[in-house]
C-alpha cells in the first residue's frame, strides 16, 4: 500500500514537473523575443548619431540619410509589430552597409573618431541581433519538440499550445563577420 | 622549426656546456645511488649472517658518502633545470616570437584558477609553474603548466587513506578576449553527469542546472555542454564560426579542452600526459629531437591567438 503511495506521489511530482517545464518554455519564447527587442532598439538607436555624423562629411549620400531616417521613424512607431521591426531592421542594414560602402569616398569621414566607434558599435549590435535571434530559435525548437514529444504533448494538447515557427536566418548571419569585408570593400 | 633552433650557432655552445653539467650529475648521481645500493646489500649481507653491528658499520660507511655525494649534487641538478629553462626554452622562445618570455617559477595562481570556473570541483593541492607570456599584435596572453588535484578519503583496514585526484594536470591559457561581455559562459567536456543534468535542464521544470545554453553545431554539441549566466551573451560570444574553431582546436587536442569566457577573458585548460620544459638527466642534450614536443606544444599554444581569430578587433573592443 505504501509503496502504491509512493509510486502516485512520485508519478504525480513528474506530471507537475512536466507541466510546469512547458509552461516556462512557452514563457522563456516571449522572454527570448522581448531579448530581439532589446538589441533592435539598441541598433536603432545609434542611427540618428550615424546620420548626423555622415551627414557633416558628405555630399551625395542624402538619399540614403533620408532613407534610413525614414525606416527608423516606421521601425519605433507604436504600430510596428515584431514582424515589422524584423523586416524594417533588415532594411536598414542593408542601407547602412551601402553607406558604408560609400564612406571609401569620404576620407575625412573614414578618420573620424566618432564615426569609427560607431561602425565598431553598429557592427557589435548586429552581432548581438544575430544572436538574440539565435536564441528565440533555440528557445522555439525547445518549446516545440516540448508540444510535440510525448509526454508533455498530452498537457499541450490540453492547453491548446501549439507549435511556433522559427526565424528564418537571413543569409548575411551565416557568413562570418569579416573585418576586410566590412572595411575594405 | 625545432631542428633549425638546435643547430643555431648561438645556442650550440650552451648546450655543449650544460652537456657536460649533465654528464658530471649523472655520473655523481649513479656514484651516490650506487654507494647507497652497495650499503644496503653489505647490511642485508651482515643481518642474514647474524653479524648486525658490523653490517651497520660497514652499510653506513658506504651509504653515508653516497647520501653526501647525492646531496653536493643537489644544488648543480637545481642549476642545470633552470639554466635549461632560462637559456634553452628561453631562446626556444624567442625563435618563435621576440615578445615571448618564460618564468619558470611562475604560473596561473590558484585564485585565478578558482576565478576561471574551468572546473567545478575545487583543488585540495595545487602546483603551478612555467609561466609563459607574450603578445600577437593587440593580444596579449599567457599560459603555464597546471597540476590541481582534490582529495578523497576513505576509512579501511588500516586507517583512514586519502586518495589523491587530478582535477586537470596540463597547461592553463588565458588570452584578452576580442569582444566585451559581462557574464560568465562555460565550456565544459561532455561527461555522464553534464548529458544528464542537461537533459533534466531541458525536459524537467525545477530540476538541473537551467544555465544550460543549447546552440546549434552538432559536432560541438557531441564534445561539450555550455553553462552561461546569460543566454544571448553566450550566442554572442559562441559565433557559429568561433564553435567551428573550438571544434578545430579540440581536435587537435589529445583529450577534450574546457574553456571559459569571464571578466572579457578566454581560459582554456588542455589537459596533457606529459610534463613540459624539463631538462633531461638521461638523455643527451645534443640530439636533434631534443625539443621536439616542448616545441610542438609551443607552437600549439602560441597558434591558439591566430586559431581563434582573437585580433580581429571589428566590435567596440579594441
Amino acid at each position: 500500500m505504501i509503496i502504491i503511495a509512493i509510486i502516485a506521489i512520485l508519478v504525480l511530482i513528474f506530471g507537475i514537473s512536466i507541466y510546469n517545464s512547458l509552461i516556462s518554455k512557452k514563457n522563456q519564447v516571449a522572454n527570448a523575443f522581448s531579448g530581439i527587442d532589446v538589441m533592435l532598439k539598441k541598433r536603432f538607436d545609434l542611427l540618428p548619431n550615424l546620420v548626423e555624423t555622415v551627414k557633416q562629411y558628405t555630399q551625395y549620400e542624402g538619399e540614403t540619410l533620408t532613407k534610413i531616417t525614414e525606416l527608423r521613424g516606421k521601425a519605433l512607431s507604436t504600430n510596428a509589430t515584431e514582424g515589422d521591426k524584423l523586416a524594417l531592421d533588415q532594411q536598414i542594414g542593408t542601407a547602412v552597409k551601402g553607406l558604408m560602402v560609400s564612406v571609401e569616398n569620404y576620407p575625412d569621414l573614414k578618420a573620424n573618431t566618432n564615426f569609427l566607434n560607431l561602425q565598431t558599435t553598429w557592427t557589435e549590435s548586429e552581432e548581438q541581433i544575430a544572436a538574440a535571434r539565435r536564441n528565440y530559435n533555440a528557445t522555439v525548437t525547445t518549446y516545440n519538440n516540448a508540444v510535440m514529444m510525448f509526454p508533455s504533448n498530452m498537457f499541450a494538447g490540453m492547453l491548446g499550445y501549439q507549435t511556433m515557427p522559427v526565424l528564418e536566418t537571413a543569409s548575411e548571419e551565416r557568413k562570418n563577420i569579416s573585418a576586410k569585408e566590412l572595411f575594405n570593400s | 622549426m625545432a631542428q633549425d633552433f638546435i643547430s643555431n650557432p648561438q645556442i650550440q655552445p650552451v648546450l655543449a656546456e650544460l652537456e657536460t653539467l649533465r654528464k658530471k650529475i649523472v655520473s655523481k648521481q649513479t656514484q651516490g645511488w650506487g654507494a647507497i645500493a652497495f650499503g644496503i646489500l653489505l647490511l642485508i649481507i651482515a643481518v642474514a649472517y647474524s653479524a648486525v653491528i658490523i653490517g651497520v658499520v660497514v652499510g653506513a660507511a658506504a651509504i653515508i658518502p653516497g647520501v653526501v655525494i647525492l646531496y653536493k649534487i643537489s644544488d648543480e641538478g637545481a642549476l642545470y633545470k633552470s639554466r635549461f629553462k632560462h637559456e634553452i626554452i628561453g631562446a626556444a622562445l624567442s625563435s618563435i616570437d621576440q615578445n615571448l618570455t618564460i618564468n619558470p617559477n611562475n604560473g596561473i595562481a590558484e585564485e585565478e584558477f578558482k576565478f576561471s570556473q574551468l572546473f567545478t570541483q575545487e583543488p585540495d593541492r595545487y602546483h603551478t609553474e612555467d609561466l609563459i607570456t607574450g603578445k600577437i599584435d593587440k593580444t596579449a596572453f599567457y599560459f603555464a603548466e597546471v597540476h590541481a588535484e582534490y582529495k578523497t578519503e576513505t576509512q579501511g583496514k588500516n586507517g583512514r587513506q586519502t586518495h589523491w585526484h587530478d582535477i586537470l594536470k596540463g597547461i592553463v591559457f588565458t588570452a584578452d578576449f576580442n569582444k566585451n561581455f559581462n557574464g560568465i559562459t562555460v565550456i565544459r567536456p561532455k561527461d555522464f553527469g553534464a548529458t544528464l543534468g542537461a537533459w533534466f535542464s531541458k525536459n524537467v521544470y525545477s530540476f538541473g542546472n537551467k544555465n544550460v545554453v543549447e546552440l546549434e553545431n552538432d559536432g560541438f554539441n557531441k564534445n561539450f555542454v555550455v553553462y552561461s549566466t546569460d543566454q544571448i551573451e553566450a550566442r554572442y560570444i559562441l559565433t557559429p564560426a568561433l564553435m567551428e574553431k573550438i571544434n578545430d582546436l579540440n581536435s587537435r587536442s589529445a583529450y577534450t579542452v574546457s574553456l571559459s569566457f569571464i571578466d572579457s577573458r578566454t581560459y582554456i585548460a588542455f589537459p596533457l600526459d606529459h610534463n613540459y620544459f624539463e631538462a633531461p638527466v638521461f638523455k643527451s642534450l645534443l640530439k636533434p629531437d631534443l625539443l621536439k614536443n616542448d616545441m610542438a606544444i609551443l607552437g600549439f599554444m602560441y597558434d591558439i591567438v591566430h586559431e581563434l581569430d582573437l585580433n580581429t578587433r571589428i566590435w567596440t573592443k579594441q
